[in-house]
């Protein structure tokens, strides 16, 4: 009994995650799948192509791009993480809204990869590695 | 070991299966064994904590949050390779010979497994905000992670039916081996699926950390196996006290009716 329960559960996750589901779609696809999408909301991945900048209403605009396909984000949700900058890949959650897309929610996608920071002792104030200072140099 | 710690017969027969003189009857949960885990415990942490926030650097884009990378990985490995693998394992060899002592391992395991899961949960949450930017998401490895964390919860709820002991046993021992396969899904979810966790960084061959990096997490390695293996120790213990004290209050309440009613009394649970 647990056992069929346990299976028909199993079922449903992978079929939930291997299905049309996908938890993003990358630029180029999204940029294909336009019109069926319309303003459906979904996740598209693409690495930032472009110094994201504020517009005067407070959005960040940046572009992202995969596989050389290109598109125009407008981020009107909240703040991003502070990885969040040119080159980095992201996921953003939203929709198209004509050629734009219009992003509720920006995840960064962090590699797999760790570099140490030069400095000899876990930076206290500037961190000098991006020119970015360091926000919040006290979690650990 | 099998043989000499675990009665022939269940807690349903009243003959004294626990009353062998080779049979372990702690009278405490401590002994030498944990107290020497236990010391190596604290020394490990206590070495994390120094080498892992004092001695490693920042890393390059993430900056101080990495070093939740040396509790987190070690906690998820502890959970789903250590603790859940004892877990099948004692499931197996109980619906093979119905060993009370590897019931009873295979129960330990998953209740301290469970603990280092939800661990791995609230690390990985915690880190996952100064770096994805979110707290959670329903990416593969989050969501069948989050699957398995509720069914061995229903594996330890199933531990605690008020049923036949026997009958609760072998449920919880075939819920103990199929939640095993979800592990391989979270294994592999990074690989199978599109996903924003990352994938492993400690590969064999080619090792993406910083040397401090690597020891740290080593360690951190070093440190969760012995916390874990320490709780299990006690835990195990206190499980084995609970049945025998069951066992032996089952034993005098079929006395007690045995001698009050006569032979016609059948068995049941509980009547102590």
């Amino acid at each position: 009994m647990i056992g069929a329960v346990v299976l028909v559960l199993g079922f449903v996750l992978f079929q939930a995650l291997t299905s049309a589901r996908v938890f993003f779609r990358n630029v180029d696809e999204a940029v294909a799948e336009r019109a069926e999408l319309g303003d459906q909301t979904f996740r598209m991945q693409g690495v930032v192509v472009s110094e994201p900048a504020e517009d005067n209403r407070g959005a960040i605009t940046f572009a992202i791009a995969f596989n050389d396909v290109e598109a125009e984000i407008v981020h009107v949700g909240e703040e991003p993480s502070d990885l969040f900058e040119l080159g980095m890949p992201v996921v953003v959650e939203g929709h198209w809204q004509g050629d734009l897309f219009t992003s509720q929610q920006i995840l960064v996608k962090h590699s797999e990869s760790y570099v140490a920071d030069n400095e000899e002792r876990p930076g206290v104030g500037e961190n000098g590695v991006d020119g970015e200072p360091a926000s919040d140099p006290g979690v650990g | 070991m099998t043989t000499e710690m675990s009665p022939e017969s269940e807690a349903t027969q009243p003959p004294r299966h626990a009353g062998g003189s080779e049979s372990p009857m702690f009278s405490s949960t401590a002994s030498k064994v944990t107290s020497v885990l236990g010391w190596m415990s604290i020394v490990a942490i206590g070495a994390l904590l120094t080498l892992g926030l004092l001695i490693s650097p920042p890393e390059v884009s993430q900056g101080e949050s990495v070093r939740l990378f040396y509790i987190h990985v070690p906690s998820a490995i502890v959970c789903l390779y250590i603790a859940f693998s004892i877990t099948l394992v004692g499931s197996i060899i109980y619906l093979r010979n119905q060993s009370v002592f590897w019931d009873l391992v295979a129960g330990a395991s998953a209740e301290v497994g469970v603990l280092f899961l939800a661990f791995t949960l609230a690390t990985g949450m915690l880190w996952g905000k100064p770096t994805w930017g979110t707290y959670w998401t329903w990416d593969p490895r989050l969501t069948s992670t989050a699957v398995s964390f509720i069914l061995y919860l229903g594996y330890l709820a199933v531990r605690r039916l008020d049923m036949d002991p026997v009958a609760r046993s072998r449920r919880a021992a075939v819920l103990g081996i199929v939640s095993f396969a979800n592990l391989i899904i979270i294994r592999f979810s990074v690989q199978w699926w599109r996903s924003l966790h990352q994938g492993a960084t400690i590969d064999p061959r080619d090792t993406q950390l910083d040397d401090s990096m690597l020891a740290s997490f080593f360690l951190g390695l070093v440190a969760m196996t012995l916390t874990f293996a320490w709780l299990v120790v006690h835990r195990f213990r206190v499980a084995w006290l609970e049945h025998q004290l069951e066992a032996s209050q089952l034993e005098t309440a079929i006395a007690e009716r045995t001698a009050a009613a006569g032979p016609s009394t059948g068995l049941a649970p509980g009547g102590a």
